[in-house]
């Protein structure tokens, strides 16, 4: 790997990782709104009454699938962390490499010989290391995201069930069904920074 | 492309200064770094900035095995002074760096880990290189808050970091002090602005004057021998500083 070939890739990288944490203040947030509606939708199903148990219940699902994404949003964010250390250590390993090499150009004799060794052992050593460091993170970064995804998946399958339930709702029927679109709109939403998510994950990521 | 000149020579125990590097870039500031050796142990003064490093390390090994060199003194925190040290480590991952204790938490962001660094108390202390035992001189807020030189009585040698430097203008890069009045002029400015304590100066120059010193290396500009070397002290302590403009 050459040196600014190196620093064009650590640059990227780090501008993937402010993506990918935009990305993933946007699903906190949403996430952060599903957990007050559910509590709401939780006090709206008591007053319902028996024609709202079913509600109530999605509504309590609802509410531990909001804290579960918030705990998914947390570790990712660590995990980018992680990357962002990762590129630091690859970039200052870069530039002692880049001034390894102008010194290598510049030594005489046994000076030249000992730098040539010296880069060598450093290019399969320490780069060859930190470029794995980089790889495996991208690769647990990509299965955070697909767990992610799954679990988006489910907290739709539940407001989509909330909506079923919101039609047996009695008097009550139309503030449920007002309740459970807007879970809907906000898993939509959530759905949406995923997918964007993902897609800067698959786009730039070169294991 | 820097050179490496002896500036003492007493059998093995040497004292190197790598200096004037040509190709240097306009916007870095020129510094001198000094090689001590004595049997085959060679400690770095103020080793200088990781972009001089080719510079220093292919002068350097003209004279001398880098592998060999075990310690590294630091004057005080600076970039041009430390910044190089990433690379030195590479070379081996032992060496030891003596700076004050104020920077033991600063310097390591350049490199090194926790056993790299020999905090160096405020009143100094020695450091042995080879068989010869050199003695770290505090110099604090001379620039720097946590500030050393380094006396060698053996060779009376006293490195002095900032203290004697001057921005020598292109052409006038000899390695001595030739023309005392004529040299000072490119100092007076540099020690009015980067010197802030009256009393710390007058402190350092009255110690100092007690030593033996046949030369004064600082680590910009020209080295001050045999009666420049009073001839300065006397200069420095007579003078203003602590101002914004000359």
């Amino acid at each position: 790997m050459t040196n600014p070939r190196c620093s064009a890739e650590a640059g990227r990288e780090l501008r993937r990782m402010v993506r990918i944490n935009e990305g993933i203040k946007s699903v906190v947030s949403a996430a952060f709104k599903i957990n007050l509606m559910a509590m709401n939708a939780i006090f709206l199903a008591k007053r319902a009454g028996q024609s709202a148990l079913g509600f109530g219940v999605l509504s309590n699902e609802l509410r531990s699938f909001a804290g579960d994404l918030q705990q998914q949003m947390a570790a990712l964010r660590e995990a980018t962390s992680a990357s962002v250390a990762a590129v630091t250590v690859l970039v200052k390993q870069s530039r002692v490499s880049r001034l390894l090499e102008r010194a290598g150009v510049e030594a005489q004799g046994e000076s030249k010989t000992l730098i040539q060794e010296l880069l060598q052992l450093r290019a399969e050593t320490r780069l060859a290391g930190s470029n794995q460091q980089m790889a495996t993170l991208n690769r647990g970064l990509s299965h955070m995201i697909a767990d992610t995804v799954q679990l988006v998946e489910l907290g739709s399958v539940l407001a989509r069930s909330a909506k079923i339930e919101a039609a047996y709702g009695g008097g009550f029927s139309v503030a449920l069904m007002q309740v459970s679109s807007d879970f809907e709109k906000m898993i939509g939403e959530i759905r949406q920074s995923l997918e964007s998510l993902s897609g800067t994950q698959e786009e730039d990521f070169v294991a | 492309m820097k050179t490496a000149r002896i500036i003492y020579e007493d059998g093995d125990h040497k004292w190197l200064a790598i200096v004037r590097d040509t190709s240097r870039p306009e916007f870095l500031i020129d510094t001198n770094e000094y090689l001590v050796t004595s049997d085959g142990d060679g400690m770095l003064l103020d080793p200088g900035g990781s972009e001089i490093f080719p510079a220093v390390f292919s002068a350097l090994s003209t004279s001398f095995d880098p592998r060999c060199i075990g310690k590294i003194f630091s004057s005080h925190q600076d970039p041009d002074v430390i910044s190089s040290l990433p690379m030195w480590l590479e070379f081996n991952p032992g060496i030891k760096c003596y700076l004050s204790w104020l920077w033991q938490g600063f310097v390591p962001h350049f490199a090194g880990e926790a056993d790299t660094f020999v905090p160096i108390p405020d009143n100094g202390m020695e450091i042995p290189v080879g068989s010869r035992r050199l003695r770290a001189i505090a110099a604090h807020y001379l620039h720097s808050s946590g500030n050393f030189h380094l006396y060698d009585a053996g060779a009376g040698i006293l490195f002095s970091g900032d203290v004697g430097a001057a921005l020598l203008p292109r052409g006038e890069d000899g390695l001595f002090v030739e023309d005392f009045d004529r040299h000072i002029r490119h100092a007076e400015g540099f020690h009015r602005r980067w010197m802030g304590s009256d009393k710390a100066k007058n402190d350092w120059c009255a110690r100092v004057s007690a030593l033996d010193i046949d030369m004064l290396c600082p680590q910009h500009g020209a080295i001050y021998r045999g009666a420049d070397v009073k001839r300065f002290i006397d200069w420095f302590s007579r003078l203003e500083i602590g101002v914004l403009k000359t």
